[in-house]
């Protein structure tokens, strides 16, 4: 909107003393943007080419540098100051003669008034802010910076060549000139096309004569100048004793119909913040022609806004207190336009108006106190406007549109309560909703069936990743459960020494000295022979990690079934109606029957996803084993168990077991003798199985008796001991079962054909067992990482007779000797950590490290 | 309504945003709307000696669509729930898609 890059300048003109002299200019500026917003060219009069530019050449006395004003326009710092300053001398003998001629002074200034006027009622529209923080700013004026009050003159004139128009000493021809102006905008309140016809019609016939009344307001003496006003205006002005009263009542009688709008006052305030400028005026009078052209646009302003900015006249008019000279006058006028103002500043008018219409009458003392009260008001409507700057501008409807908005998006954000836990936004937002669920965040319905959700995840192991919560339970406590089991095992064990048989013990320590001198050759043998094991089924596994890609899909497919299915039935868990309180609810039993149905086609649903019957491909790994091989695979593995039954669990711990040695975490993990070998890939695997598959195992192992526990290691021992006793998951297995068997046999459970057929079983496993011995073992002794291994070797060591103790001790010595002796090297943490390790395989055939050293 | 649903869970965490001009911003997640608006309090610019500019800014809100990654905490992401509502999402926009 604005030529001139106006609007950033404003703050700066909103200053003190330089603010001053320019705002007044920043006004006509507006009123220019205005002119163009309203289509200046249609509403455009073409007053200006009608002025009379003949005595140009004046300029130079008005302004006293040519070169200067015709710069100042064009330039955007607007330096009129600057100007006015070099003509300082001028300016304040002209002040000082305009102190003594006011009166003929003043009468010279309605020309300019007009203009004025104009600007200001443009101002309110385009500017708010500006102008009022330079009314704000005015207030001082009086208090010593009169000299930049009167500074406006000099750029009134300066913004009329603006325009190109230079002015002067048009007087004879502006009064008709002016009237046509001034009558419009009056006008064209009543809205842009009205004011177009009204314009049409009535241009030709300039009979209102608002024009003359602002300057009035000005001075009491505009009186002296009946030239400027029209009979009407002296009718209505003369009855009173102010000169600045007839001007507006004029106005009222010429323009009975516009009353009711705000435009008038505004108009009328304006002069008042000119007001100051009069001195400079003097000498030319006729500045106002030029101005005329902005006054048509300003006519233009929609009394709407106007009205939505009530503010900003109130803010005129405690600057018109605050000025002696233009208070008195618009007062007056006020009662004659009760509706232009809100009712803030309106209720203060006539208060205002009364006290200022006897100011002339008062003492000094009285006009003081009662300025400085003006004064103080002021200040508080300005507080007042300046909170209220923006009232009115929403309408109610607005409101509610918005608040609408906000409300959706409320409930968009947070859920709507109603359906919360809902199926709906179950759907929609199922991770927040669980997720808050799991971390306690929502409270609010405690006994909501997503618990059941949350429960699935919050015992959820699969993932390594979770945080402290899921490191306190799943995997870590079946570690230590198992771990537990093991020491308790060892400490039963250690505790009634069925072997204290020295020879063992002398043996021991007999052999350690020897070993210690020569340890070396012995295990380069052995290594050799490891190193051309492991190299053999890890290339095998390679197939297994890597099937072909049809295979590979509906694998991965199958999984993706399995999880649906999963989920379904967690949903299907979800819904499970309460059991039927008594015989007779036959609707409730009904539901539960049905109910039942469908969680068992479901179940049957899963059951064919695992593959677990399907046949096994020849050559090929089993199905539902090779599902297992992918980690989304290990992770389901404990949802499944949740939802199986016992059998079907029995099944598939029966399945794992039988393919132990074809697991990829088993064939892939095998331990080598050297530094650890395993990639990346297959650490992260074999973690993962015993993080996710292992628990769900060792729980479901808890619940068996003993002669399916043997069985369990029969099917073991039937498979390639040697591969599964060197990978981490096949002996953490094996450990599993024998600690099962010795829980089974510290309870004091299982038949006595039962505890026969695991003896034999034993004695199988171990005497299969004792080649593999020496290099279960993970990497080398400083490797460590070994404590699953004396884990295992301490419940073989429990259950081993006394003959089967000495050969496991014999198999196992290197290390056992090599573990001590590293551990003397060893950090005393480390150390006695490693030799904890040791000393649960020690215990348990009723040694300690202790006697080696 | 995944992603929507995801970030929320992460309100309060400590994330960093980059955006599709190369600035990458870390701050407490404040709130997220369904266009993935994004709101961060107590802001730091990664590299703040070539973005001086925000310096000085505390709190800040992203329109969506000029993210280009959110990097997470990785410890506050529950990866199987997540999977699986990625599950779920997949089957809604299927159903939605019949």
């Amino acid at each position: 909107m604005s030529f001139f890059g106006f609007d950033t300048r404003k703050p700066a003109v909103t200053g003190a003393g330089f603010s001053q002299a320019r705002d007044p200019f920043a006004g006509l500026s507006e009123q220019v943007d205005d002119g163009e917003a309203l289509e200046f060219e249609d509403t455009y009069d073409g007053l200006g080419d009608q002025l009379d530019e003949t005595d140009d050449v004046f300029n130079d006395d008005t302004f006293g540098d040519t070169s200067g004003i015709t710069a100042a326009p064009v330039g955007k710092d607007f330096d009129f100051f600057g100007q006015t300053a070099k003509v300082a001398n001028a300016i304040d003998e002209e002040h000082v003669r305009f102190n003594r001629q006011a009166p003929v002074a003043r009468a010279a200034q309605p020309n300019i008034q007009p203009s004025a006027a104009a600007s200001l009622a443009q101002v309110p529209v385009t500017t708010p802010s500006s102008y009022n923080y330079a009314s704000a700013s005015q207030k001082p004026a009086r208090t010593g910076y009169e000299k930049y009050n009167q500074e406006p003159v000099a750029e009134l004139q300066v913004d009329a060549a603006l325009w190109g128009v230079a002015p002067k000493k048009q007087q004879p021809t502006q009064p008709a000139e002016v009237s046509a102006p001034t009558a419009a905008p009056s006008r064209k309140f009543m809205s842009v096309e009205e004011v177009e016809a009204q314009m049409r019609a009535q241009a030709k016939k300039p009979v209102q004569q608002a024009v003359p009344s602002p300057a009035p307001q000005l001075q009491p003496q505009t009186q002296s100048q009946p030239a400027f006003h029209y009979d009407q205006a002296y009718q209505y002005a003369q009855p009173t004793s102010l000169g600045p009263i007839p001007p507006e009542h004029a106005r009222l009688g010429d323009q009975p119909v516009h009353p009711g709008q705000g435009h008038p006052i505004a108009i009328l305030q304006r002069p008042h913040s000119k007001h100051a400028t009069p001195p400079q005026h003097v000498p030319q009078p006729h500045a106002a022609p030029p101005v005329h052209p902005r006054q048509q646009p300003a006519s233009h302003v929609p009394p709407t806004q106007i009205l939505q900015n009530p503010n900003r006249l109130s803010g005129d008019a405690t600057r018109i207190v605050n000025q002696p000279h233009g208070a008195p006058p618009v007062l007056p006028g006020h009662p004659g336009f009760p509706g232009h103002r809100p009712q803030g500043s309106f209720s203060r008018q006539p208060h205002l108006m009364g006290q200022t219409s006897q100011l002339p009458q008062m003492s000094e003392e009285e006009k003081a106190a009662f300025m400085e009260q003006e004064a103080k008001r002021a200040k508080r409507n300005h507080k007042i406007y300046l909170m209220s700057r923006d009232n009115g501008i929403m309408t109610p409807q607005d409101k509610n549109f918005v608040t609408r908005i906000q409300l959706q998006q409320l409930v968009a954000a947070t859920g709507n309560p109603n359906e919360h836990g809902t199926d709906e936004s179950l759907a929609e937002d199922f991770y927040y909703q669980v997720h808050s669920q799991i971390q306690g965040g929502q409270r609010q319905h405690p006994s909501q069936p997503l618990n059941n959700f949350a429960q699935t995840y919050l015992f959820q192991t699969g993932s390594r990743l979770g945080g402290p919560r899921r490191h306190n339970r799943g995997p870590e406590n079946h570690m230590q459960r198992m771990e537990q089991q093991v020491q308790r095992a060892v400490e039963a064990a250690k505790n009634k020494p069925k072997n204290k048989q020295l020879v063992i013990e002398g043996s021991l320590g007999k052999i350690s000295f020897s070993n210690a001198k020569t340890p070396k050759p012995l295990l380069n043998i052995k290594r050799n022979e490891t190193a051309g094991e492991v190299h053999r089924p890890s290339s095998a596994h390679k197939h297994i990690q890597a099937p072909t890609g049809r295979d590979r899909k509906t694998e991965l497919r199958s999984i993706e079934v399995v999880y649906s299915t999963l989920m379904e039935m967690e949903d299907h868990d979800r819904t499970m109606p309460p059991p039927p309180a008594n015989d007779d609810d036959a609707e409730g039993r009904d539901r539960h029957i049905a109910w039942n149905m469908a969680a068992q086609e479901l179940n049957k649903k899963l059951w064919k996803a695992l593959r677990v019957h399907d046949e096994q491909a020849n050559g090929g790994v089993h199905p539902f084993i090779a599902l297992l091989s992918y980690s989304k695979g290990k992770k389901a593995m404990e949802r499944i168990f949740r939802h199986t039954t016992t059998e079907q669990r029995a099944t598939i711990l029966t399945l794992i077991v039988v393919n132990l040695d074809n697991l990829d975490v088993v064939r892939g993990a095998q331990v080598t003798t050297g530094e650890i070998q395993l990639n990346a890939a297959m650490r992260e695997n074999v973690e993962l199985f015993s993080v996710a598959v292992m628990p769900t195992l060792f729980n479901f192992l808890n619940e068996l008796e003993l002669d399916l526990v043997a069985g369990v290691l029969g099917l073991v021992c039937d498979r390639n001991l040697d591969m599964i006793a060197k990978s981490r998951i096949g002996a953490s297995m094996l450990t599993m079962i024998l600690s099962r068997a010795e829980s089974i046999k510290r309870e004091g459970g299982g038949s006595e054909d039962a505890w026969r057929a695991w003896d034999a079983q034993y004695t199988q496993l171990f005497n299969l067992l004792e080649p593999s011995l020496p290099h279960m073992f993970p990497g080398t002794v400083n490797t460590g990482d070994d404590m699953y291994v004396w884990q295992l070797l301490a419940l073989i060591g429990i259950g081993a007779s006394a003959e089967q103790q000495q050969r496991l001790v014999l198999a196992v010595k290197d290390r056992v000797m090599d573990t001590v002796t590293l551990s003397k090297t060893l950090p005393r943490d480390l150390a006695h950590h490693r030799l904890g390790n040791v000393n649960l395989f020690m215990h348990s055939i009723g040694l300690d490290v202790e006697l080696l050293q | 309504m995944l992603f929507f649903s995801f970030f929320k869970t992460l309100i309060d965490h400590d994330v960093t945003v980059e955006l599709k001009n190369d600035i990458q911003i870390r701050g407490i997640l404040k709130s997220v709307d369904q266009y993935l608006n994004i709101k961060l309090e107590d802001i730091s610019v990664v590299d703040e000696l070539k973005y001086p500019h925000l310096s000085a800014v505390k709190n800040i809100f992203i329109r969506g669509s000029v993210v280009r990654y959110v990097h997470l905490p990785a410890a506050a992401v529950d990866i199987p729930l997540l999977e699986d509502a990625t599950r779920r999402e997949a089957a809604n926009q299927a159903g939605k898609a019949k």
